[in-house]
Formats: C-alpha cells, sequence, structure tokens
C-alpha cells in the first residue's frame, strides 16, 4: 500500500506542562530551525497547559517563510470563524497553510463534516450567494463568503473512528493517523504523547517505549512492540485497515484515495544501540519508517520532538537516507511519485474543451481552475466579469512559452492578462484559457548612467514608480498605479508626464518576448527592428513580452492638481480647457472627467493635472490658466513624489458584466467636436467621460516610427456607457471629429476600430509581421488583424 | 472635570482589508517606526472583505518588536471566552507582554446569526460580557489550582485547568456607549474605549465619566483604575473648525484638553495614510505629552 504521494516531514510543536514566554520562545525557535532544516511543514499542538495552537501558528507565520503550517484551530471555534482566520492566515503567510481539524475532543463525525461544509463554502468567494449550511451541530444562515485563500488549503482529519475514517475519505485532503508511533524523548519537557493539534492526550499515560493511549484505528489497541518489529503484521495491519476504510469511501464518493494524504506523527530517540521502535542509530530510524511508506501508505513523518538535537539529526540523517530508499524501492515496484491529482471535485468544476490532463507540468502546480480556491481571486478583471476554464500563471519566459504551446492546441478562447486592468483587452473570458503573468514582475536597474531599468509584464506601475522613486526617476505610464505593465507598455501609454517625456512606449529600447510558437527573441533597433516596431503599439498581436528595457527620466517631486469645476456650460468649458492645453508648456498634463447630469444640479467637472515642478510658483502659474476654464467650486494642491500620484494598494479584482466604452483619440476640441461632445454628456448615455490631454513629446514621434499612428493627437476621449445599443450610435456620430484610436480604452468590436489605430502602411507592416509571427491567429482577442486579409481600407476609417 | 493622571499612549487604527494582507502589516510596522505605542484593529468575524482580527493580531505581533497591540474591538458573541482567554495569554507570553484586550458585547446581530452565532439583546449582551470578563481572569490566574467551574446564564465553564497565565496584566478595555455597559466598565474594566464620532458631544463625554466613575466607587474600585481611551479621525492641514483639523500643533493642543479637562489619556487615530500616522506619532504625541506634562506639574496631578 503505497499511494506514491511525495515524501515529507515536519515537526510538531508541543509546549510543555509550564506554558511560558521562554518556552514559547523555544518553539518558536524550533520552528524557525525546522525551516532552516529544510522540513516541509510545522504543527502546533496547545499542550497540557493549552496554549492556544492557532495563536502559536499565526506567530509563526510571522517569523518564517517557507515552511508550510499545519494549523489547528482552538476547540469549539465556530467554524465560519475558523474559515475566515485560516484563509486569512494563508494570505498572510503567502499560501503555507494547511488545516488540521483536531476531533480526539470532537469525535462527532458529523459535526466534523458539517464544519467543513461551512468552511468550504465560506472559502468558495467565487459563488456569489451567501452561505447556508443547516446541520445538526453548525448552522450558518445567509452569511457571506470569502475571503478565499490564496490556493486552495488542505483540510486534515486526525481520528480512528469508523465514521471519521469514512468522512476522510468523502471529503478530507488529509489524514493523521492518531498515534504518534515510536518512543517519546528520553528528556522532561517533550511531549510526544499529545498529538498534533489541539489534543491533549494525557502526558502520562503511556509509558516510555511503548505507543500511548489512544484510540487505535478499527478500535483495537495496537503500537509497535517493545522490541520495535514494526513490521510486525498485526501492529501495520491495523493502519492498513483504517487506510481501506478511508479509500473505500474515497472510491464511493468518487474520489481517488490519492487524493488524501497521510500522516504519522512519529517519535523516537537516537542511541548507540539498537531499542525499540525508532529508538537507535539512524539506520534503525530508516528501516523502522520504510515499511510505513512502502506498506502502509503513510508519506508524511511529523516529528515530535521538543530538543533541537532530534530534529538536526533527523533531518540530516535519517530523511535523506530514508528519500534514497524509498525512491529505490518505488522503482523496485514501479510506484510512480506523484502528486496527488486534482480533487474530484474540482475535476467537477472543470469547462468543456480544455484538456485539463495535458497542461505542461512547469505550469500545473500554480494553474487556477474553477474548482480551485483561488479562482475568486483570478477569475475577473477590474472591469469585466469572468469564468475561465483555466488560468495558467507562468514563473518564467520559458513557462510562458509552454502555456502558449498548450493553449494554441486548445479550441478555446485565449486571453492574456499583466494585471487585469485592461478595457479593452480580453484579458479574462468565458470558459477559455487566460495566461497570467503577474509572477513575472521584477523590475531591476540595468545601467545607472543610461537610466536603463528592465521590468516585466506583470509588474504594476505603482510598484514601477515606487522602485524608481529612489533613484529620482520615473517612466510616464497611464494615469493609475494599479494598471499592469504588460498591456499598456505594448499599446502606448498616455501618463502624467505624457507631454514632457512622451509615451512609455517611447521609452522603450528592447523586449524580450515570447512568440506564436513558443519561442523566444529579442527585439531592439538592431535585432528583429521590424518586431520591435510592431511590439510599440500593437504589441497583443504577436506573443508576451516577458521583459522590457526602458530608458526612464529623472522626474522630483512633482504638482499634483485636484480642481471641482462648475461645466453647465459644458462645450464652452471643453473648448477652453482643449485650448489651454494646447498652449501650455510640456511639463503639465491634465485630464477632465464629466459625470452624467443630475437634474436641478450643475454638471460637475473633475480636473486633474500634473506639473512636473516642486515650485510652488511654477505650479500655481501652470494650473491657473486651467482653473480659468470653468467656475472653480473647489481644489487642492499637493507636491508630491510621483510614486505618491501613482500609489494604489495591490488588491484583487472582482468585476462582473462586460464594459462597454468607445474611445478616440482627437487632434483638437475643436468648437464643433466640444459641442458634440457636450450634447452626449447631456444625453445621459455616457456616465463617465474622460479627456486626457497628450501632444508635447508624444507628437514628437514619426506616425511611422512605431506601430502607433496617432501621433498628430493632443485629446484622448473614452466615454463609458451602460448600453451598446445605445452608445454606438451616440458615439459614431462623432467619428468626422476623430484622427485615430487609443486601442487600450476602446469595446467596440468592430473592425472598423482597427483601422482607426493602424491606419494605411501602418497597418500593412503589421499584416506582414502577422503573417510572419502569429500565422495561426493564435493572439486574436486584442484588436487583432487577419494576416490574410486583403489590405483595403473600409470607408469608415478614421482620418 | 478629571484627570486621572495616566501616562499617555498613542496608537493606530489600520482597516484589516483582505485584499491588501501586506499593506496592512506594513501598516502596523509604519505605526511601530512612527513611535506609536499601540497598533489596533477592528474585528468584525462576519465581514468577509477583513482579515480574520485574531490572525492578524498574531502575525503582526511576530513581526514588530516594541508596539503594543489589541483588538478595537474583539467581537465576544464570536469568539469564545475560553478560547479567547487562551489565546489572549498565548500571544501576550509570545509578544513579551504587548498584548491588550480591546473587548465588545456585539451589535451586529443579524450578522452574528448568520454566522451561526447566538444572537441577544443589547442588554443580554452586557450580562454576557460580564460573565465572559469573569471566565477570562478566572483562567489567566493559575495560581488558583482549584479545577475552574462557571454555571453562567450564557457561558459554562466545566470544570477547566485554568492557564496559561499572561505576561503582564493584561487590560481589558471595552469599548462602551449605554448606560448599563459604562457601568460593567466601572465595575470591571481596566478601560473604556469609545470612538469619538459616536459620542456625539463633549457632554456625553463628562456623563459617561461620571457613569464609570460611580460604578467603579459602587464596586470598591478607584476610578482612575479605569484607563480613558478614545479612537479619533481626523485631518492634517490647514487650521479649520472641527476638532482634530488642522495642522498638529493645534491638534496637540485638543488632545490635551481631551486629557486634562475630559480623563482620556489614550488616542488612537483612524485611518490607513502612512504619512498621517508619521505626523501623529512623530509630531502630535510628543507635543500632547509636553503639554500634558507641564500642566500636570503646574496642577500637582501625580499618579
Amino acid at each position: 500500500m503505497d499511494y506514491g504521494h511525495p515524501l515529507r516531514f515536519g515537526v510538531l510543536l508541543a509546549p510543555g506542562e509550564h506554558v511560558a514566554t521562554k518556552a514559547l520562545e523555544d518553539l518558536v525557535d524550533l520552528a524557525e530551525l525546522s525551516e532552516e532544516l529544510g522540513y516541509d511543514l510545522v504543527t502546533f499542538s496547545g499542550g497540557p497547559a493549552q496554549a492556544d495552537p492557532w495563536t502559536l501558528a499565526s506567530w509563526a507565520a510571522g517569523r518564517t517563510s517557507r515552511v508550510r503550517l499545519l494549523a489547528a484551530p482552538a476547540r469549539d471555534g465556530n467554524p465560519a470563524v475558523v474559515a475566515r482566520a485560516a484563509a486569512s492566515l494563508d494570505l498572510l503567510a503567502g499560501g503555507r497553510v494547511d488545516l488540521a481539524l483536531a476531533t480526539a475532543h470532537t469525535p462527532d463525525a458529523d459535526a466534523v463534516g458539517e464544519a467543513i461544509d461551512v468552511i468550504r463554502g465560506i472559502w468558495s468567494a467565487s459563488e456569489r450567494s451567501p452561505l447556508y449550511v443547516e446541520g445538526k451541530h453548525h448552522r450558518v444562515a445567509g452569511a457571506d463568503r470569502g475571503p478565499a485563500p490564496s490556493r486552495t488549503v488542505p483540510l486534515w482529519i486526525d481520528g480512528a473512528d469508523p465514521a471519521l475514517l469514512r468522512l476522510t475519505g468523502q471529503k478530507a485532503d488529509g489524514w493523521t493517523a492518531p498515534l504518534a508511533l515510536g518512543t517519546p524523548p528520553a528528556h522532561p519537557g517533550g511531549h510526544a504523547e499529545d498529538g498534533t493539534a489541539a489534543d491533549s492526550a494525557p502526558a502520562d499515560s503511556a509509558p516510555a517505549g511503548t505507543a500511548p493511549a489512544g484510540t487505535a484505528p478499527a478500535g483495537t489497541a495496537a503500537g509497535p512492540a517493545p522490541d520495535g518489529s514494526v513490521v510486525d503484521g498485526v501492529w501495520v495491519g491495523e493502519l492498513v485497515a483504517a487506510q481501506r476504510v478511508i479509500d473505500a469511501a474515497a472510491a464511493e464518493a468518487g474520489r481517488d484515495p490519492r487524493e488524501i494524504r497521510r500522516l504519522a506523527r512519529i517519535a523516537g530517540r537516537f542511541t548507540a544501540d539498537r531499542g525499540g521502535f525508532l529508538t537507535g542509530p539512524p539506520e534503525k530510524w530508516v528501516a523502522d519508517l520504510l515499511p510505513l511508506v512502502l506498506d502502509a501508505g503513510f508519506a508524511t513523518f511529523v516529528l515530535s520532538a521538543g530538543d533541537p538535537e532530534t530534529v538536526r539529526r533527523f533531518a540530516a540523517e535519517v530523511v535523506p537516507v530514508l528519500r534514497t530508499a524509498v525512491d529505490r524501492e518505488r522503482r523496485a515496484r514501479g510506484v510512480a511519485e506523484s502528486a496527488p491529482a486534482r480533487s474530484a471535485f474540482v475535476r467537477s468544476k472543470r469547462r468543456e474543451g480544455i484538456d485539463y490532463d495535458a497542461v505542461p507540468a512547469s505550469l500545473a502546480a500554480t494553474a487556477v481552475e474553477p474548482g480551485d480556491a483561488a479562482y475568486a481571486r483570478v477569475r475577473s478583471t477590474y472591469l469585466r466579469g469572468g469564468s475561465p476554464g483555466l488560468v495558467l500563471r507562468p514563473g518564467t519566459p520559458a513557462d510562458v512559452g509552454d502555456a502558449i504551446r498548450f493553449a494554441r492546441t486548445q479550441p478555446v478562447k485565449l486571453s492574456i492578462r499583466s494585471a487585469g486592468h485592461g478595457i479593452s483587452g480580453r484579458s479574462t473570458n468565458n470558459g477559455g484559457i487566460v495566461i497570467d503573468v503577474s509572477r513575472l514582475n521584477a523590475i531591476e536597474v540595468l545601467d545607472k548612467e543610461t537610466r536603463r531599468v528592465r521590468i516585466e509584464p506583470g509588474a504594476r506601475w505603482s510598484d514601477v514608480a515606487a522602485a524608481l522613486a529612489p533613484h529620482g526617476w520615473a517612466l510616464s505610464s497611464g494615469d493609475y498605479g494599479g494598471v499592469g505593465v504588460g498591456g499598456l507598455a505594448t499599446a502606448g501609454g498616455i501618463g502624467w508626464l505624457v507631454r514632457e517625456h512622451g509615451l512609455t512606449i517611447d521609452h522603450l529600447r528592447a523586449v524580450e518576448m515570447v512568440l506564436a510558437d513558443g519561442s523566444q527573441v529579442r527585439a531592439d533597433e538592431q535585432e528583429n527592428p521590424e518586431l520591435f516596431w510592431g511590439v510599440r503599439g500593437a504589441g497583443a498581436n504577436f506573443g508576451i513580452v516577458t521583459s522590457f528595457e526602458f530608458e526612464v527620466d529623472e522626474v522630483g517631486d512633482v504638482g499634483f492638481a485636484q480642481f471641482v469645476l462648475d461645466a453647465t456650460d459644458t462645450a464652452d468649458f471643453l473648448e477652453r480647457w482643449g485650448a489651454a492645453m494646447e498652449a501650455a508648456p510640456r511639463d503639465v498634463t491634465s485630464a477632465v472627467i464629466l459625470g452624467r447630469p443630475r437634474p436641478g444640479q450643475p454638471l460637475i467637472a473633475q480636473m486633474m493635472a500634473v506639473v512636473d515642478s516642486d515650485d510652488a510658483d511654477t505650479i500655481v502659474s501652470r494650473l491657473q490658466p486651467l482653473a480659468a476654464t470653468a467656475p472653480l467650486l473647489d481644489y487642492s494642491i499637493q507636491v508630491l513624489p510621483y510614486a505618491a500620484v501613482m500609489h494604489v494598494p495591490p488588491g484583487t479584482h472582482d468585476a462582473q458584466g462586460e464594459p462597454v466604452t468607445r474611445a478616440a483619440l482627437a487632434d483638437h476640441l475643436t468648437p464643433e467636436l466640444s459641442a458634440a461632445a457636450a450634447r452626449l454628456v447631456r444625453s445621459g448615455l455616457t456616465y463617465f467621460f474622460h479627456i486626457r490631454s497628450v501632444g508635447g513629446a508624444a507628437s514628437d514621434v514619426a506616425p511611422d516610427a512605431t506601430a502607433y499612428a496617432g501621433r498628430s493627437a493632443n485629446f484622448q476621449l473614452v466615454a463609458f456607457g451602460h448600453s451598446r445599443g445605445d452608445l454606438d450610435p451616440a458615439w459614431d456620430a462623432l467619428l468626422p471629429h476623430f484622427s485615430g484610436q487609443y486601442i487600450n480604452f476602446e469595446t467596440d468590436r468592430r473592425p472598423e476600430r482597427v483601422h482607426e489605430a493602424y491606419p494605411g502602411d501602418t497597418l500593412r507592416r503589421l499584416r506582414a509581421l502577422k503573417r510572419r509571427y502569429d500565422p495561426a491567429k493564435v493572439f486574436r482577442d486584442n484588436f487583432a488583424f487577419d494576416p490574410a486579409e486583403e489590405d483595403v481600407t473600409p470607408g469608415a476609417a478614421a482620418g | 472635570m478629571p484627570d486621572y493622571g495616566h501616562d499617555l499612549l498613542f496608537g493606530s487604527f489600520i482597516t484589516p482589508a483582505n485584499a491588501t494582507p501586506h499593506e496592512v502589516v506594513a501598516l502596523a510596522q509604519e505605526s511601530e517606526a512612527a513611535g506609536l505605542d499601540l497598533v489596533t484593529f477592528q474585528d468584525h468575524p462576519y465581514q468577509a472583505a477583513f482579515l480574520d482580527t485574531w490572525t492578524l493580531l498574531s502575525y503582526v505581533a511576530a513581526r514588530t518588536e516594541r508596539i503594543r497591540l489589541s483588538g478595537n474591538v474583539i467581537n465576544l458573541p464570536l469568539r469564545p471566552p475560553a478560547v479567547l482567554a487562551r489565546a489572549a495569554a498565548s500571544l501576550d507570553l509570545l509578544s513579551g507582554g504587548r498584548f491588550e484586550l480591546g473587548l465588545g458585547a456585539g451589535g451586529f446581530w443579524d450578522a452574528i446569526e448568520a454566522m451561526g452565532g447566538r444572537r441577544l439583546t443589547p442588554g443580554q449582551a452586557v450580562d454576557a460580557l460580564s460573565e465572559a470578563i469573569d471566565i477570562i481572569r478566572g483562567l489567566w490566574d493559575p495560581s488558583d489550582t482549584s479545577r475552574f467551574r462557571v454555571d453562567g446564564t450564557y457561558y459554562q465553564v466545566a470544570g477547566a485547568k485554568r492557564g496559561p497565565a499572561p505576561a503582564h496584566d493584561i487590560g481589558i478595555w471595552l469599548g462602551a456607549y449605554k448606560p448599563k455597559m459604562l457601568r460593567l466598565t466601572g465595575a470591571k474594566a481596566d478601560g473604556w474605549l469609545p470612538s469619538l464620532p459616536y459620542m456625539g458631544s463633549l457632554d456625553a463625554i463628562t456623563e459617561a465619566n461620571a457613569i464609570i466613575d460611580e460604578a467603579a466607587d459602587g464596586a470598591g474600585r478607584e476610578p482612575a483604575a479605569v484607563r480613558r481611551l478614545l479612537n479619533v479621525s481626523g485631518r492634517f492641514g490647514a487650521a479649520g473648525d472641527g476638532l482634530l483639523t488642522g495642522p498638529p500643533e493645534q491638534w496637540a493642543e485638543q488632545l490635551a484638553v481631551l486629557t486634562l479637562e475630559y480623563g482620556f489619556s489614550s488616542y488612537i487615530l483612524m485611518g490607513d495614510d502612512p504619512a498621517v500616522i508619521r505626523t501623529f506619532g512623530g509630531e502630535v504625541a510628543p507635543l500632547v505629552r509636553d503639554l500634558v506634562a507641564k500642566e500636570r506639574a503646574a496642577r500637582g496631578t501625580v499618579r
């Protein structure tokens, strides 16, 4: 009986009889030592004086960074509170938590089963309905779900009652055998007998050299004989019998028994002479443990030892030898070592059309499926609700290649996501695959002299600003720090320094990217220059950029102003603001937002502006003409580091629905455009109408120097509406006033939009590139152009 | 009215948002770096957008060195008192005596009931809190070697072993507004922890202090046995009309008045802006300490 689980080793941390600061410090020291020594997990017992095991685990999480925590809630805990606590610990500790449902004191399998339903229900944050569980022991009546843990938190059941064994088979992710196997440590203060996790079996009930009192599997007192004959059939037989009960229940529930890991607690003593079970030199330990792996199904061992020396020796002298022995025996017996397959529950939530079993090994562990706990955090984006069938989270460029090669064979949608802020780019979908590059988020300085920095696509602009600030540098990006690097730096980048320093793509000096065939290339002015041209404005058509090299600017503190204006005379305000911006020095960039008009109230405009100066007089002189464009109702002006303007805390997205927007570039806010825009705002068909200033340095670059052709524009406009059917005709009426398209804000999918963004020769060059780099149109969901289509410009193209 | 003469404490009140767990921890560390004495988190276990407050307190305690920690305030209805007592003692031991127990009777009963908690009337909830305090203090006292039994109306303890004892005398601070709860505060608690925005007026503070003092007196305690703490919110900037709206000097003068005339000695600033936390700890706190020390010296207030 061997399920082929990878071997894992842990340390049980149990406070002694006298719980005091020193004793608890020693325990935490032991947790840190366990991490240093390479143990996979630590677990806590409350101990006889009942220190709170959850508090111990949470504290230890704060003092460690890698080791997993098999954490047990205090008894009598409300399961809904336990669920949120476990998810919280998982989020704080970076996904290192297993939850032990200690049952020595709550042997009622029904109560444990109900608690599991409550806990998993609370974690199912991707379900939008409140949670109801009507149990005999636990009742939840309309609780909000959430938070979801960062990854599935395995649930362990500890107990030997047949009903608990069946429950384990039905619902749990792991089983802890209730006996501590082996000899208790010889020194006082250790409590091998405690069992894990809030179990507080009496410390003095088991004479040294025998297994402690406890409920044996199948109700029979059992343990290794004092002479250590662990292979004695009776003792292993009892454990095997328990495993069989679990496996039968699992099979009945449609589960693979390999889903359930098996943990044995062990205690022993290193002595020169061979004694009883786990008493003797390291070889004796290995000989005693090997049959537990090969014949009794255990692959996780938790050492109960109060002394650092035993913990050290076990790690150094038993673990590696046992690993080698197990490898050898498994090879000889043909047992494949495998992590447990994804659970039957997760498999039941899979979507059609995706060959989940073919997900490359490099991606399988971090991939998120609809049944996974982390799904709630990755399904949707900033403005778009989604239900993808699979989210792949590559951590290296090679993994990105694996992801693309896999995804292109699957007959479903493919979306690419950096931080999920995109409005036009479909960085989520329904039933398809998402390649999420948020783990590729490094930011590093390559050369201080030339201010060359390397940034990966999953970083957010808030993080970039914070990383560059200590050097006195900044890179004009968008105007919101929560946006990811990848989607913006392949399309344009109209930010707070655009008029002075140009678009984000204008700072790009090189990229490394993975193409549609999974291969990796570098592109810059010398190497693959045509691809480098295309990436700057249409990058999403050619691959996934895994590394950007930018030349950034020296930027110190900036003036950041917010104005509230009475824009009741809307056309006049827009025209005046447009003229003021075109006349303004390049060190000022500004944007205005108009909301939906409210009956009987003035139409309010919010205007924001950044002045690249920390000099109060300069800031005021730049802002005065802007403030004079309409009656001023309120304002604030601050001098801030650029990084403070961009600061947005990290968070997750949970949008629902689909955004309806239209976008455009315009050269001037002419009287005609201003009047037409005012009519649109007055119509109430847009609830959020946003105009950003561009021009300046962005217009210094020739329209054919990059794939971003809209160089003549001084303004970028976007309108958010509730209804596609209402907004489209209203916006289409404005088209004669526009000069181009800014793709990142446009959600209309009619082909004319592609021609607005990429007019004439630009599109011809891009199609040639598409034929070369993505002829099969793997990248088809973000302003994609058809490689084979004739180069004919439809009549509706802007010009 | 009174100045109870307590030493001054300054703290922060950080939103335990689970969308940004590491920002929450960083703000707690920022509070310590800013010289604050105390970092606190609200506790609403039914609020799905928050981190579990107990887990967060334990994790933050492990990630800080000096600053004291408290719930503000811990939700008793969803945290059984015996568990709470042992968890509090454990955390106090682990943190070297840095934990204080801000405690509340609960208020959002629909949400508590939805989580599987027990619905109580406000009056019952105060009685339950009173029983809970007895249980918590009983478990914290292992010098009493008798088995601990409580057969209360709301909570029962069936012969538990006492312990562990915390590292220091953990203060039990109650979030109290209504007379019955204020009387319980005076009779049993170590601190009163209301939020200024809920107090309504300065007169209401004076009345509440009087109820606490009278109840303390009735229980044979000194009124000064009950520290008065206050959650405050405000804004730094140009001088304004409101309380705590202006430059740090104006804040300091107003907090000194609250100390010398209204008996408060601990100010916990609600908000998640690190710059505001730095100003509060770095500028306001020393100014208030200075003002209060001078005035106490002049008045001869000694404690």
